[in-house]
């Protein structure tokens, strides 16, 4: 063995000098100008090959992995314009009875689901109680609290009673949560059908999907439902959309590169600025809702003390942090409860703490974590000032989000706390195991909404006859539960901006939650594909409307 | 090596107490036969209890992962959950149901894409096989190539030939990938970036695997290869006025080679698991993606269902590689 070392060590930098060669021989050749001729016309058809990151087990579901596939099959009865503005979709108008207890929705006339049955009333009350029911996670959350019963008034009008007024109502259905199915679907086809190929009447239908590798999206010639924000009206101009899943972020920026892909999602920060030198059109989307942010456990442990959770969010300068990691790509938030892209956010509750190691220091001291270890961790009476903090590696939190996390470990360390940072598998995560009150001292995660209104499913409290188990700080608090429930129930703009405001402070000033990042949405086109667009409840692609020139 | 332990247990004489009176060929296999099961059924147990030890619990997982949540679930949510699955039900009645099914030949349904385990796994395995079959001979080609031309040349290139082999063997697969598709997808642009199913995809995927088992098996090879050049039958043969390269391709090498078949059934097991690193970095279907999504989403079914199957393949490969030893060496058909 000994001799194959020697043998080793000469025969290495050989090796080394020949691929740094064979690099730089690839580097030469990957240049060249990737943008369509001046008169480039638009051409007809044609099938876009688009690499996406994750792949979900079924089309619709309640995860945003999800919501981005069945925007592409299901219509909604709203849509979201870019100006934030509800638009008509699969419903011409709606309206709230005066009291706010009921909404009544006109239908378009004459669209169908893809199975051929009439996309009616009937089909739409179904779909909510199917949602309420837990056909949907995500959609039955926000339904809880508030939905009571969906009648059908005739042919195209549907009638929702609520048993509280909801102003936003109308305006968080148009996540893809809320994608109307084919109620004939629903009822007769097996479970694993409706999961890999659910039946709506939007512009594509899922054709063959080949587990691991793509969904073909084949085009609904029929399609005449297009949501108002669209750029066009009809079927799509590209027959199919070839959605391949491409886990590997350096296999997804190289397929983009090579022309195997025509867009791609999710473009890692660190290639952010280069694609775009090479000229890729890049779309960029801070998905509002709740921004990636640590939440404290305010039942159990050491943060059960305000002044010790202060004194933690003292000790980060966060903003350097993901400054450093994110490139310029990934913005900063300050706010824990929602991120900058969010109506009603509060600039005060993002601005609420800044770096100031003394102020953590003093806090610290007071609360009698005088001590210190050998390692500079702080003890009282015997007992190490512990943090645990796990998260869900992968897939709740990227690699870009894992390295942030580790800033946040590295900085709190001077003001003495030990910071266990524990990365989980998205199986242990999800497993309940570390969701409890005894699961961890720090969580952290994100969840996408199109309005403050998440603080609702958030900051509810927890009760015996009413759980909340999203209530991930375990704080039980009436008031400020009451304060977000005025703030939804708000029939003007300005004052529920400024009752959200309100929630959102309260939350900065207890320091139950604080924010680190906000999510992105990003894609990377190439130029030979126009109008690609990102919609605007989650900032998912858009292909209805996407033609090549050439 | 399970092969060895085998190979010796059928080698050993008959017990003299014996009733039935069986040919040692015939005891042979049907030892064989019945290691195979016992491989398979504690395959099975231990992947069922590997996932029954994971902490949380199940229904809980399967309904966050299908709504991207990480929380505590109320038992309103979870009920229809336990019902569908038999989840509320002891374990051991879950195991017994189980196993139940692996005689049946049922695998159950996968918790998150509501189909048959076997659907699934019928579905993908086609690729990771070939996969599997492409690495290997072109593991072989590249082993038998760099040892025929490196091994009891010149000490400089002997060195260089067992340091190349220690090299490979030690490359990390996904680096190697990484580089493998920069230098020839992206930039020489002689195959696709992503793989998919096409003949020509294929070359990067298997070579990521095949470069570093070449290498390992090389090594293996080397040490045989070189002793046999010694052996008095090959000075033999060069005085009967055989050429070089003849004695090392019809001598030398079917003495040599034995290690690296005895390697090949490993590999064969080895590469049906490790080929998901392939299978991501090109974007191909196949198994070890679908382990890996069923693992990290406690899709027990799934998870399980593959583990028997690779067990499946460990076992029947080294029962072809058992058989492949008496070709090679005409010495064990007596024994």
């Amino acid at each position: 063995m000994t001799l194959m070392h020697t043998h080793t060590t000469k025969t290495a930098p050989l090796i080394a000098a020949g691929i740094v060669a064979m690099l730089a021989l690839s580097g030469c050749s990957a240049g060249g100008s990737i943008a369509p001729a001046a008169d480039a016309k638009q051409l007809t058809g044609g099938t876009v090959s688009y690499g996406h990151q994750q792949e979900p087990a079924c089309v619709y579901g309640g995860w945003i992995e999800q919501a981005y596939l069945s925007y592409q099959v299901l219509d909604n009865l709203l849509s979201l314009d870019e100006n934030h503005k509800i638009v008509p979709w699969l419903a011409e108008t709606w309206q709230a009875s005066d009291d706010q207890l009921s909404w009544t929705f006109t239908l378009k006339d004459g669209v169908s689901f893809t199975d051929g049955t009439p996309v009616n009333a009937e089909a739409i009350a179904y779909n909510f109680d199917y949602w309420a029911n837990g056909g949907n996670s995500t959609a039955a959350v926000w339904l809880g609290g508030y939905y009571e019963s969906a009648e059908a008034i005739d042919d195209l009008t549907v009638k929702v009673n609520l048993a509280k007024p909801y102003p936003l109502f109308a305006e968080n259905l148009t996540q893809s949560y809320f994608g109307i199915q084919s109620k004939q679907a629903l009822e007769t086809r097996t479970e694993e059908e409706n999961c890999a190929a659910p039946i709506g009447s939007g512009a594509f239908t899922v054709g063959e999907w080949n587990r691991g590798e793509n969904i073909e999206l084949i085009r609904n010639d029929d399609y005449n439902s297009a949501p108002a924000n669209a750029k066009h009206e009809g079927p799509s101009y590209v027959e199919k959309v070839d959605w391949k899943f491409i886990s590997d972020a350096t296999t997804r920026v190289s397929a983009l590169r090579a022309g195997e892909a025509d867009a791609i999602y999710d473009v890692p920060a660190i290639e952010w600025e280069s694609v775009g030198e090479q000229g890729y059109e890049q779309l960029k989307y801070i998905t509002p809702g709740r921004p990636q942010q640590i939440s404290f456990n305010t039942a159990k442990g050491i943060f059960t003390d305000e002044n010790l959770r202060k004194a933690f969010v003292y000790s980060l300068d966060r903003e350097s942090i993901v400054d450093t990691i994110g490139k310029g790509v990934i913005p900063y938030e300050g706010n824990g409860a929602v991120s900058q892209s969010t109506p009603g956010y509060s600039e005060k509750a993002a601005d609420a703490y800044s770096f100031d190691l003394d102020k953590a220091n003093k806090l610290l001291d007071e609360a009698g974590w005088t001590e210190r270890d050998d390692d500079g961790y702080r003890v009282k009476d015997g007992e190490t000032l512990d943090v645990q903090f796990p998260y869900a590696a992968g897939r709740i939190i990227n690699a870009d989000g894992a390295a942030i996390l580790q800033g946040v470990q590295e900085q709190a360390k001077a003001a003495g706390f030990k910071v266990d940072l524990i990365p989980i598998p998205a199986s242990a995560a999800a497993s309940g195991k570390y969701s409890g009150e005894d699961g961890y001292d720090i969580s952290v995660g994100y969840w996408t909404s199109v309005n403050a209104g998440i603080q609702y499913i958030i900051w509810r409290q927890n009760l015996q006859e009413s759980p909340n188990p999203s209530n991930a700080a375990f704080y039980n608090d009436p008031a400020l539960e009451d304060l977000i429930i005025r703030a939804n129930s708000a029939l003007e703009t300005d004052e529920q901006n400024a009752l959200y405001a309100e929630a959102q402070e309260y939350i900065a000033d207890r320091a139950l939650s604080v924010g680190l990042y906000d999510r992105l949405s990003t894609l990377a086109v190439n130029p030979s594909l126009k109008d690609v667009w990102q919609e605007s409840s989650q900032g998912g692609p858009v292909f209805h409307d996407a033609y090549f020139v050439g | 090596m399970t092969h060895t332990l085998l190979a010796r247990k059928a080698d050993a004489p008959a017990p003299a107490r014996g009733r039935l009176t069986v040919s040692p060929r015939t005891r042979s296999v049907i030892d064989k036969l019945i290691g195979a099961v016992v491989v398979l059924w504690g395959a099975a147990t231990a992947a069922f209890l590997a996932q029954i030890a994971l902490p949380g619990d199940r229904a809980t997982t399967i309904l966050n992962v299908r709504s991207g949540q990480t929380q505590l679930r109320t038992p309103e949510e979870l009920a229809p959950i336990n019902a569908e699955y038999g989840l509320q039900n002891p374990i051991v009645v879950q195991y017994l149901d189980y196993i139940g099914g692996l005689l049946r030949g049922d695998l159950g349904i996968s918790y998150q894409q509501h189909r048959p385990v076997w659907g699934i796994i019928a579905e993908q395995v086609g690729a990771t096989l070939t996969l599997t079959a492409v690495t290997l001979v072109l593991a072989w080609l590249i082993m038998v190539f760099w040892v025929t031309l490196t091994a009891g040349r010149s000490s400089r290139i002997r060195a260089l030939g067992s340091g190349v082999d220690t090299v490979t063997a030690g490359l990390p697969p996904y680096w190697l990938g990484i580089i493998l598709l920069l230098v020839f997808a992206l930039g020489l642009g002689w195959f696709p970036v992503i793989g998919g199913a096409g003949a020509n995809g294929i070359v990067l995927p298997a070579l990521t695997l095949a470069i570093p088992l070449a290498g390992f098996m090389g090594q293996a090879t080397r040490t045989e290869f070189e002793r046999s050049l010694d052996a008095p039958f090959i000075v033999t043969a060069r005085m009967r006025g055989m050429g070089d390269l003849s004695i090392r391709l019809r001598h030398v090498l079917r003495h040599a080679v034995l290690p690296a078949v005895t390697l090949s059934g490993w590999a064969i097991g080895s590469t049906i698991s490790g080929a998901v690193i392939a299978e991501s970095l090109f974007t191909r279907p196949g198994i070890g993606r679908v382990l890996i999504a069923a693992v990290d989403s406690q899709d027990l079914p799934v998870v399980t269902g593959i583990v028997v199957l690779v067990a499946a393949a460990y076992v029947i490969t080294n029962l072809l590689v058992d058989l492949a030893y008496i070709v090679i060496d005409p010495r064990m058909k007596n024994s």
